[in-house]
C-alpha cells in the first residue's frame, strides 16, 4: 500500500506536498534567470520594474561573447565526433571482445568520469605547459574528449549489448563484408545509443568549466570561461541573457532527444 | 567454397579499443601520474609535502571543512531526494514524466547558469532577503552567501538529480506485494515504512548517497563561487596552490589525497553495488 499511490490514504498528500516543494526548488531558479534576462533593472531587482531586450542586444553586440560561443561550438562538435567514434570502437571491443582484463578495461574507461575533475585539470595543465598545448583548440578538444569518452561508451555499449549479433552475422553470411554489415545493419539498430553518445559528448564539452578555466588564454575562451570571468567581476544581467540562451539550447536538445526516441519507438 | 572467399565471422579482439586506450594513456594516465610524482620529488625527494599538508592547521581545517560540507550536502540531499524518488516510482506515468522533465532540465542546465541564479537569489539584496524583510520576518538581511549555507543550497541543488534518478529505479524493483503482505500481517503504515520499505531501499540510498558524497568531496565551481574564504574546500586549495603559489609539489600532494579518497570510496561502491553505469 505504500507503493500504490491510490491506496496510501492521507500520507500521499504529505508526500505530494514535499515533492512539489522540491520540484519548485529545482525549477524556480531556472525560470528566475530567464525572467531576469528580460528585466530592465541593472541591479537585478525582482520582480523587474520593466521589461527590455537590452541585455540580449549587449550580449550579441559584444565580440568577446560571440567569439566564446563560436569557440565552444567548434570544440563541442569536434569532441562530439571524436568521442562518439572512439567510443563506438571501444564499445565493440568491450561488448563483443573475448580477452582477459575486459572488465578492468571497462573500469579504466570510466575513470575520467569518477576522478575529481580538478585533479585531472591540474595534471593536464602541467602536462600541456610542457608540450605547449595550453590555450589551443587542439588542447581543449583532447581534454574534453577524455572527459566525454565515458559518456559515449555507456550508452553505445548498452545499445550494443541489447543488439542480437546473429543479425549482423546473417548479413555477413549473405555476402556483406564485416564493416559493410556493421554500417548497414548494426549501426542503424543501435542509433539511439549513438545519438545519446553524441548529445552527451557535446554537452560535456559545452558545459565544461574547470579544465577550461585552467587552459583558457585571453584569445581562446569558451562560453563557460567567459561566464566564469564575468561572474568574478559582477553579476551583470548580460550573464542572465547568456544563461537563458544556454537554457534554451538545453531545452532544444531535450526536445530533440524526445522526438528522436518517439521516432525510434515507432 | 575455398578458404579465401568464405565469409569471415571473426571474433572481436581488444584491437578496436586501442585508439581510445592510447588517448587515455597519453592524456590521462601520464599527466596524472607525473603530477603525483611531483608531489614526492619537488622541491626535494621525500614525503615532506604530505607532512606539511597534515601538520599545517590551515590545511587541516580545509580537509575538515571538505568532509563537513560533503556530509551536510549528502544528508540534505538524501532527506529531500528520498520522498521525490519514492513518489516518482509509484506515480502514474503521465505525472511522473513531468517530474522527470523538471529534474532533467535542471540537471542539463549549464552549471554556471544555475550557480549564477543562486548567487543572485541569495545575495543580501536578493529576492529571498527582500521578501523575508518585506514580510517582516527579519529586520537585517541574512547572510546566505559566501558561507556554509550558500554552499549547501547550491550543492544540494546540483546533487539532487544524481540521487533521485538511480534511487527511483531501485525503488521500482521493490514488489508492492511485499508491502501488502506487511499490511495483511497487521503492520500499520508507520511500521510498514520503517520495517519493510525503508530497509528495502537502503541499498539504493547508500549507493546514491555515496555518489553524492564522492562528487561533493572534489567539487570546485560551486564552493568557489558560493562559499567564503573561511570555508575553502580541497579542490579550490589544489587550484590555488598550483595557480597562485606555483607550488606543484604541495598541490600534487593535495591532489593525490583527493584522488585516493575518491578511488577508495568508489571501490567501496563497486564492491557493494557493482559498477555504476553498467546497466544505464
Amino acid at each position: 500500500m505504500l507503493l500504490s499511490f491510490n491506496r496510501m490514504g492521507g500520507l500521499r498528500w504529505v508526500l505530494v506536498a514535499i515533492v512539489v516543494l522540491v520540484m519548485l526548488f529545482l525549477i524556480l531558479p531556472v525560470m528566475f534567470i530567464v525572467a531576469l534576462s528580460f528585466g530592465s533593472s541593472q541591479w537585478l531587482a525582482f520582480p523587474p520594474p520593466g521589461w527590455t531586450l537590452r541585455w540580449y542586444h549587449e550580449f550579441f553586440a559584444d565580440p568577446r561573447w560571440m567569439a566564446a560561443i563560436w569557440t565552444s561550438t567548434k570544440i563541442g562538435i569536434l569532441v562530439m565526433i571524436l568521442s562518439t567514434t572512439l567510443g563506438l570502437f571501444a564499445s565493440f571491443a568491450l561488448v563483443r571482445g573475448r580477452f582477459r582484463g575486459r572488465e578492468i578495461l571497462r573500469a579504466a574507461f570510466l575513470t575520467p568520469m569518477i576522478l575529481p575533475v580538478v585533479v585531472f585539470a591540474v595534471a593536464l595543465y602541467a602536462f600541456f605547459l610542457k608540450i605547449g598545448l595550453n590555450g589551443t583548440l587542439v588542447g581543449f578538444v583532447i581534454a574534453h574528449t577524455v572527459l566525454a569518452l565515458p559518456f559515449a561508451i555507456i550508452p553505445i555499449s548498452a545499445a550494443l549489448s541489447g543488439f542480437d549479433k546473429s543479425v549482423e552475422d546473417a548479413a555477413i553470411l549473405c555476402g556483406a563484408n564485416p564493416w559493410e554489415a556493421r554500417l548497414r545493419v548494426t549501426f542503424p539498430a543501435i542509433r539511439h545509443g549513438l545519438f545519446a553518445a553524441m548529445v552527451f559528448s557535446f554537452l560535456v564539452s559545452w558545459d565544461e568549466v574547470v579544465i577550461a578555466i585552467f587552459m583558457a588564454s585571453p584569445t581562446l575562451q569558451t562560453m563557460p570561461v567567459r561566464i566564469w570571468s564575468s561572474l568574478r567581476q559582477d553579476l551583470s544581467p548580460v550573464i542572465a541573457a547568456a544563461s537563458s540562451l544556454l537554457i534554451l539550447l538545453t531545452l532544444a536538445l531535450m526536445l530533440l532527444a524526445v522526438l528522436f526516441r518517439k521516432k525510434a519507438d515507432r | 567454397m575455398t578458404a579465401a572467399n568464405r565469409p569471415r565471422l571473426r571474433r572481436t579482439g581488444i584491437g578496436l579499443a586501442l585508439p581510445a586506450m592510447l588517448l587515455l594513456a597519453i592524456f590521462f594516465v601520464v599527466p596524472v601520474v607525473s603530477l603525483l610524482l611531483r608531489s614526492v620529488t619537488e622541491p626535494d625527494v621525500g614525503l615532506q609535502n604530505y607532512e606539511t599538508l597534515l601538520a599545517t592547521p590551515t590545511y587541516a581545517k580545509i580537509f575538515w571543512n571538505t568532509f563537513m560540507v560533503a556530509s551536510v550536502v549528502t544528508t540534505v540531499t538524501i532527506l529531500l531526494g528520498y520522498p521525490v524518488a519514492w513518489l516518482l516510482s509509484i506515480l502514474p506515468a503521465r505525472w511522473a514524466a513531468i517530474g522527470f522533465g523538471i529534474i532533467l532540465l535542471s540537471m542539463w542546465t549549464n552549471l554556471l547558469a544555475r550557480t549564477y541564479a543562486w548567487m543572485v537569489l541569495l545575495q543580501s539584496t536578493g529576492v529571498i532577503n527582500r521578501s523575508l524583510q518585506a514580510l517582516g520576518i527579519i529586520d537585517e538581511p541574512l547572510s546566505l552567501i559566501n558561507n556554509l549555507t550558500g554552499v549547501t543550497i547550491g550543492m544540494v541543488y546540483i546533487m539532487l538529480p544524481f540521487f533521485i534518478l538511480p534511487l527511483q529505479s531501485t525503488l521500482r524493483t521493490i514488489d508492492p506485494a511485499t508491502l501488502q503482505a506487511a499490511s495483511l500481517c497487521g503492520a500499520g503504515r508507520w511500521q510498514a515504512f520503517w520495517r519493510v520499505l525503508l530497509p528495502l531501499s537502503v541499498p539504493g540510498i547508500l549507493s546514491g548517497g555515496l555518489i553524492v558524497f564522492v562528487m561533493s568531496l572534489g567539487y570546485f565551481v560551486t564552493p568557489a563561487l558560493l562559499g567564503g574564504t573561511s570555508n575553502m574546500m580541497l579542490a579550490e586549495l589544489i587550484s590555488q596552490l598550483v595557480q597562485s603559489l606555483l607550488d606543484w609539489g604541495l598541490g600534487g600532494a593535495a591532489a593525490f589525497v583527493l584522488l585516493v579518497l575518491t578511488l577508495a570510496l568508489y571501490a567501496v561502491q563497486v564492491h557493494l553495488f557493482g559498477t555504476p553505469g553498467r546497466e544505464a
